[in-house]
């Protein structure tokens, strides 16, 4: 038991759930949505990677933890094949979910945290972002399978049909309404409100947490300098989503579920909402304690806990460790190499342009593909910015103190 | 029309009505829920448990109440209604023809007193019109002003009229009355009889939750919003507000919710009820209640000894406050009403929630009984089950910023309001707790902002002149363990404490490394001490006889303020051992314990010191006792037989070189490199590394915190800020790893670590360094509070302190003792408790602990207690600044010392005193000068008292210089008389002559007016006498003063006050008027004083001490 617990505590560090759960969207989503050529390639490379992660857990023993995953939910992903949107298995995937869940709760310190009254929402959003994310990309599933033999999808032939308000909207819409009112009802009795101490501008609780729907954003102050990930980052989301109807042109999907007709879009979206959004919610929720330290589910929140956070800039990376200077004065030689990355990533869309996504380029017209390229970039550069700092322990890409512009 | 193609349903509609009638069901459920759930709040049961005991109580009152002996009056009171019926009924006719006549006129005096009433509305309307008819120039302004004459005319008839109907009316029902008189006569004594019973009924009604009764009704569900019974009571409080951070809300304490009988009398727990029986039977007793009261106290007695002999105890929540007189009764001085509860006890104020009300547990017991709960309800909240069992489903809520003070505590709360105070009158425990404090000095290290523990002085000595009082080796070992040389002494231990020697909890490698630290550091405390100290040297004393002085030192007052033994005898055991602290009287612990004195310091210092501590340090809290050269000789003779050579013959190895470096050099390498550091030590030389390693060590510790330490000076205190402690919140408390831990002290006793801060503190102070048990720390971050070896009730009393120590607030007109007038005696009351003066007299009914030393009652030093009514001020200040300008009572060998007060400091004294006795301060009175025909008389009531069998009424010999009486009489123990004038006030005189055993009890003074015990007036003795052969001289020289009127001066004769107050005019008479001021620095101009008790002294002696010193008295000006 204590072995499962520690490997689950290893697991969801940061570091180790994120590049997990990025992966497995991969392989869930394309691999059992796709198939064919990428499924095999795809596999073979992900085997190999788990097996790469094995032998280099010798040396960084929580590597030996991810190779362990990988393989786990490889095999289990491989037994499943294409039966992962069968109704039983997700059935069964649902139940596991809740008995996983269910046992965990017998763990004090798991306890604790989950049953929480401000944090049972966000374990129930888990299990219901889970079932919908599901149902829809089943239903995407079964209508690519219809498309493929020449069919039309189910929701072609249902909007055909004619029903009434009464009973069919109307009827179901108030018993709708009765269950939740006695979910809320229920909930309020055995819930007590979480109030704590009365506020006090001089002491900050520890940790101290944003809402839980801005924890996302909590997490990206961690890896982004805050004028980045408190005032660029949010904008910037908000304006990317309002901008998918006009960058997003593809006709296809409309009124339907589908997913190889949009696969692109479909990634993207999912891959921004619940590994980028949802997924960090979920950690700010349940693994971030005091001190904004990171703890595992089966841990005890200790404020005394220490964790060492030394980080470096590019700068110091490049200059002093690697070629054995000291830094040079001016900021814009000093930083001369993070200049450099930036430029190179943000000079990445026209020369893909000219290259690999030349069809996307003509497709979608220049408008249409540099600003969903440079909205896109901006988005991966969260991911990137955690994995070079769980790397390297990269601080800023980019740190002028002169005009206080750090990336 | 084609018929429409039927379009199937979606769903089927029978299973959606079958989800229909299940989730409307639920629906219902869940609504029950709601009403349940609200239903079953735990405090309903405690108000409903509480209304059965209160009808259990009442039935048994009713059996009380409806005796045997009742139950016949009863009886006989409706024969005798029946039998009046009857007789009533025999005149029938007359009395129905009288019932009449009544129903008549009461019609008539109907219809009138409506008549009269209509017309004078009728007539407030006319006068309205009639008036707006004049003012609007109305042409029938006069018809109306007629109008309204003759109305008011027509009133007066109706009232005349009705008058006359009322007394008709009045008349007939006396008549009828004549006929009931009997019947309702008997029915009034009924009443009566019955009066006791029907207010219990009545009482019953009230908590009656019989089924079907009205309250049980009320209470249903559903209902229970209508009228509840069962219902919420709270005091709203709003000038005792909470601070909420942005804003301030009124206090709403719910606390009467469950525990109903706080305030209410009889529901006192067996052990306070035995209590309280007791204090009321004593008062009884002693005739202390007024006799109006008497029958209620006895009453009050019964019902306390009925809770002591019933078959249970009356448990919490429904207790009774156990001081309704001081706390929450209407009568007390903190009423409920107006105080409410949670302002002393803290906790959450309207939580209805045992858990969330901040209760907070004393033991770790208690925190698990309350913690229990049956899993009934998956645990989310406690039923009557485990009510019954006294588990209250207790979890420990962190957001409540003020949990309650635990049992044990309770006083803490008294200081949020009473800090402007030195003792707090009937909080003994707090008092005694802040005295503690002072004690110990903890405001040395810790600062603590508020008047009780601001201004006071460094609790330790000066060590500038450390070099000329002891040697190092003493120093060294006194700070490697300064109890092991004296076992009373307040120096805490800093040094192989817990942390660092430990076996259980210090591994042994590092224990080893952790001793050569220690001793390294001590090394270089005594080092950097030594190198600091002047080396002035002090002249040496001369021949002594220890003999001599150990006379001395019992005699003059030593002893008020030291101690001078380290043995005792075990009360317990009756064995003979090691002195603690508490074997001694508050007081006599200010001074050190003089086992061993010569061991650690040398003849001239004691001498010197004993003769005039200033010169020493300016700041000495000692007194100069004005020892003559030769008696200062003898004491220091006498101090150096106080010897404890095993003490000096530990070892004392010499400190280790890398240990020296190695702690040096963690301190240089803060703001130098490793190789400065490096280089910088080596250019020092070992001493020089020592000193330098002494100064951070004190630093470190915090020495200069109670010490004076040159090269310290102005630096802030080393300890903690304790000024708000008590609101710190909880989790800012390290508890390290002994939450919920026990653990063994030195003294062997069990400690257990809970997580409240009362406990954190409490186990802090009993042994600071717990906290590090288990941890892993570097030698330099390892906790330093010293330890205090501190007793549990020591430790407990200053942890009371500190959790009393909170930021909360109270209204200034909630604060105690901020008038004037109190502020003046809280301000001496401070320097009374600063300077001691409680080891020789009585202050404030406290104190004199200097009495067990001296054998007999008359030669106490005074009881000061009625001081400010006595002395006059400007006596008072010259006596305070320099005691020797006036000799009272010769024959006490006790000296009042000279303290060198400034006058600052004086004034506040005599002010207190006057305050304190409720006086003016100055007065003119002095120059009072009685007639001489008043002098005359009061002469002859002297003689005839006979007051100079006692009192010496010549003159003294040199009123300038010292004014010494100059008969050798001392056995009577009287003043001397003459000196009254310019000591006493005028009006004291006569009232002390009075009642003197009232003002000081045990005086020997004789009562010479006793009090008559019926009227409490005072009784003449010369009143019979004067008329008895043996004063017919007396009554002959009297009589002309009253002018040959006999029956004046028997009058007078028996007059105590006007006699007083003649003795008094006489004894004004005769007392000298001037006497020698003080000089500014209270020095004496001569030391020369005969001592009664000890040999005269050959020469008198030089004429100041500081004249007799060395050298480094030029140091010290002459304008010192």
């Amino acid at each position: 038991m204590t072995f499962i617990k520690d490997f689950i505590n290893v697991l969801s560090a940061g570091s180790i759930s994120f590049t997990l759960l990025t992966s497995i969207f991969a392989l869930i989503v394309y691999f059992n949505l796709l198939g064919g050529r990428i499924k095999a390639v795809g596999g073979m490379a992900f085997i190999g990677l788990g097996v790469f992660m094995l032998l280099m857990g010798i040396f960084v023993p929580p590597l030996l933890y991810l190779g362990i995953a990988y393989l786990l939910i490889l095999f289990a992903l491989a037994r499943l094949g294409g039966r992962l949107w069968d109704t039983k298995v997700g059935l069964r995937l649902f139940v596991i979910g809740g008995l996983a869940f269910g046992l965990s709760m017998l763990d004090p310190n798991f306890f604790l945290i989950a049953a929480k009254p401000d944090n049972v929402p966000i374990v129930a959003m888990i299990f219901l972002l889970g079932f919908f994310t599901w149902v829809a990309l089943r239903k995407a599933y079964l209508n690519d399978t219809q498309i493929a033999v020449g069919g039309i999808p189910w929701e072609k032939t249902e909007s055909d049909e004619k029903l009434f308000t009464w009973p069919d909207l109307v009827y179901t819409e108030l018993l709708c309404m009765i269950l939740l009112t006695i979910v809320m009802i229920v909930w309020s009795v055995v819930l007590r409100a979480p109030l704590e101490e009365a506020a006090n501008p001089t002491s900050s609780p520890n940790p101290a947490k944003a809402p839980w729907y801005f924890l996302g954003l909590q997490e990206m102050l961690v890896y982004f300098d805050p004028w980045l990930a408190g005032v660029v980052l949010p904008t910037l989301i908000i304006v990317g989503l309002m901008a998918i109807p006009y960058i997003d042109t593809n006709p296809k999907g409309n009124g339907y579920y589908s997913f190889r007709e949009r696969k692109w879009e479909i990634g993207v979206f999912l891959y921004g909402f619940l590994v980028l959004w949802s997924f960090l919610i979920i950690t700010g929720t349940f693994l971030r304690g005091p001190n904004w330290n990171f703890f595992g589910p089966f841990e005890f929140w200790d404020p005394n806990k220490l964790v060492p956070l030394v980080n470096v800039d590019l700068s110091e990376l490049m200059w002093v460790k690697v070629l054995g200077t000291s830094l040079p004065k001016l900021w814009i030689i000093r930083e001369i190499f993070g200049l450099g990355l930036i430029g190179a990533y943000l000079g990445l869309p026209p020369v893909m342009a000219a290259g690999p996504f030349r069809r996307f380029y003509n497709k979608m017209g220049a408008a249409r593909y540099y600003v969903g390229a440079y909205l896109f970039l901006i988005m991966m550069s969260l991911p990137i910015k955690m994995v070079l700092r769980w790397l390297f322990n990269l601080k800023y890409i980019l740190h002028i103190q002169e005009i206080f512009f750090n990336v | 029309m084609k018929p429409q193609e039927p379009i199937p349903h979606n769903y089927s509609i029978r299973r959606l009505n079958w989800i229909f009638a299940l989730s409307s069901l639920g629906l219902l459920v869940v609504t029950g829920l709601i009403v349940g759930y609200d239903y079953i709040r735990g405090w309903k049961w405690f108000q409903l448990e509480f209304m059965r005991m209160q009808r259990e109580r009442i039935v048994q009152e009713v059996q009380l109440a409806s005796s045997a002996e009742n139950k016949q009056l009863l009886a006989n009171l409706d024969e005798q209604t029946r039998r009046n019926s009857l007789e009533l009924a025999a005149h029938r006719d007359q009395y129905l023809s009288a019932q009449k006549a009544f129903d008549a006129m009461e019609g008539d005096h109907y219809r009138a007193d409506q008549d009269y009433r209509f017309a004078k509305a009728n007539l407030d309307a006319q006068r309205y019109i009639a008036e707006v008819s004049i003012v609007q120039h109305r042409s029938d302004a006069a018809q109306q002003q007629t109008e309204y004459e003759r109305q008011t005319k027509h009133l007066a008839d109706l009232q005349v009229r009705l008058q006359e109907v009322t007394r008709q009316r009045d008349a007939a029902k006396a008549n009828v009355d004549q006929w009931l008189k009997k019947i309702k006569d008997a029915e009034d004594k009924r009443k009566e009889l019955t009066a006791s019973v029907d207010l219990l009924d009545k009482q019953l009604n009230l908590v009656d939750m019989d089924r079907f009764s009205t309250n049980w009704i009320l209470s249903q569900p559903m209902l229970d919003f209508v009228n509840p019974v069962i219902k919420i009571d709270q005091v709203v409080l709003n000038d005792l507000s909470i601070d909420m951070n942005y804003m301030n809300v009124p206090r709403v304490d719910r606390c009467q919710t469950c525990h109903r009988a706080i305030d209410t009398p009889g529901w006192e727990s067996k052990t306070e009820a035995a209590r309280l029986s007791q204090e009321l039977q004593q008062k009884l007793d002693a005739y202390d209640i007024p006799q109006e009261k008497r029958k209620e106290t006895e009453g009050r007695i019964a019902e306390l000894k009925r809770i002591q002999d019933a078959p249970s105890d009356i448990l919490n929540p429904w207790r009774t406050h156990p001081k309704l007189d001081l706390f929450v009764g209407s009568a007390s001085v903190h009423p409920l009403l107006e105080y409410g509860c949670t302002v002393c006890h803290r906790g959450q104020d309207r939580a209805t929630e045992f858990g969330r009300a901040g209760h907070t547990p004393a033991s770790p017991r208690m925190e698990h009984r309350w913690a229990e709960r049956t899993m009934l309800t998956g645990g989310f909240f406690p039923l009557p089950r485990d009510f019954e069992k006294r588990n209250w489903g207790y979890e420990e809520n962190e957001f409540v910023e003020t949990p309650m003070y635990p049992r044990h505590y309770y006083e803490a709360g008294c200081i949020k309001c009473h800090s402007g105070q030195m003792s707090v009158d009937r909080g003994d425990d707090i008092t005694k707790a802040t005295q503690t404090v002072e004690l110990y000095g903890c405001y040395a290290c810790h600062k603590i902002n508020n008047w009780r523990f601001s201004d006071l002085r460094k609790p330790g000595p000066d060590l500038g002149g450390i070099a000329e009082k002891t040697t190092p080796e003493w120093a060294f070992r006194w700070i490697s363990e300064p109890h092991d040389f004296r076992s009373t002494t307040r120096m805490p231990s800093f040094f192989y404490q817990r942390n660092m020697v430990d076996p259980s909890v210090v591994p042994p490698q590092e224990r080893a490394h952790n001793i050569k630290l220690q001793e390294a550091e001590i090394h270089a405390i005594v080092s950097y001490l030594f190198d600091k100290s002047t080396h002035r040297s002090w002249s040496p004393p001369g021949a002594g006889d220890a003999a001599r002085g150990k006379q001395i030192v019992g005699s003059v007052g030593c002893l008020g303020c030291h101690v001078d033994t380290e043995q005792v005898k075990d009360e317990k055991t009756g064995r003979i051992r090691l002195a603690k602290r508490e074997d001694f009287p508050l007081e006599r612990n200010y001074g050190f314990n003089f086992t061993g004195v010569g061991t650690k310091t040398n003849a001239a210092w004691i001498y010197n010191w004993i003769k005039n501590p200033k010169a020493y340090y300016t700041d000495a809290p000692m007194p100069s006792l004005r020892l003559t050269d030769q008696e200062a000789s003898d004491v220091t003779a006498y101090l150096l037989t106080m010897q404890k050579p095993g003490f000096m013959n530990t070892p004392i190895r010499p400190p280790d070189a890398q240990a020296v470096h190695d702690l040096a050099k963690g301190y240089l390498i803060n703001t130098l490199s490793d190789r400065d550091a490096e280089l910088r030590l080596r250019s020092m030389s070992g001493h020089d590394q020592l000193v330098y390693l002494g100064h951070r060590s004190i630093e470190k510790y915090g020495c200069y915190s109670c010490h004076n330490i040159k090269g310290f000076e102005g630096l802030k205190p080393v300890g903690t800020e304790l000024t708000v402690e008590g609101s710190k919140a909880l989790h800012l408390f390290d508890f390290g790893f002994m939450n919920d831990q026990q653990w063994k002290n030195e003294d062997g006793a069990t400690e257990h670590v809970i997580h409240t801060v009362p406990s954190w503190v409490y186990n802090k102070l009993r042994n600071p360094r717990i906290y590090d048990d288990r941890r892993t720390k570097v030698y330099n971050d390892k906790l330093k509070m010293p330890n205090f070896h501190l007793t549990p009730e020591e430790a407990r009393r200053i942890a009371m302190v500190v959790v009393g120590l909170t930021k909360e607030k109270v209204a200034e007109n909630r604060m105690a003792g901020l008038d004037a007038r109190t502020r003046f005696i809280e301000e001496g009351r401070k320097r009374v408790s600063q300077h001691n003066c409680r080891a020789c007299h009585v202050v404030d009914g406290r104190g004199r602990a200097i009495a067990s030393t001296i054998a007999d009652a008359n030669f106490f030093p005074p009881d000061l207690s009625p001081e400010g009514a006595r002395a006059q001020s400007p006596f008072l200040f010259n006596f305070l600044k320099d005691p020797t300008v006036m000799k009272i009572r010769p024959w006490v060998s006790v000296r009042m010392p000279t303290f060198h007060f400034s006058d600052e400091e004086t004034n506040t004294l005599v002010t207190f005193f006057a305050q304190e006795g409720q006086r003016s301060q100055f007065d003119t009175a002095r120059n009072v000068n009685p007639t001489a025909q008043n002098v005359m008389i009061g002469k002859q009531v002297f003689t005839m008292l006979r007051c100079g069998q006692c009192h010496v009424t010549t003159p003294v010999q040199n009123p300038e210089n010292p004014p010494v009486p100059n008969t050798a009489e001392t056995a009577s123990l009287a003043p001397n008389l003459t000196l009254a004038r310019l000591r006493l006030r005028h009006d004291w005189i006569s009232d002390w002559i009075r009642r003197p055993n009232e003002m000081i009890p045990g005086t020997r003074m004789p009562a010479n007016f006793p009090r008559d015990a019926a009227t409490g007036g005072f009784q003449s003795p010369l009143a019979m006498a004067i008329d008895t052969p043996q004063f017919a001289q007396y009554k002959a020289t009297l009589l002309p003063l009253f002018k040959g009127d006999e029956k004046e001066l028997k009058r007078t004769m028996s007059d105590a006050v006007a006699l007083t107050d003649y003795l008094r005019d006489y004894i004004w008479s005769i007392g000298i008027i001037q006497m020698r001021t003080a000089s500014p620095d209270g020095q004496a101009p001569s030391m020369a004083m005969p001592q009664p008790s000890l040999p005269p002294v050959a020469a008198p002696a030089a004429k100041s001490t500081r004249n007799q010193r060395g050298a480094p008295a030029a140091g010290s000006g002459p304008g010192r």
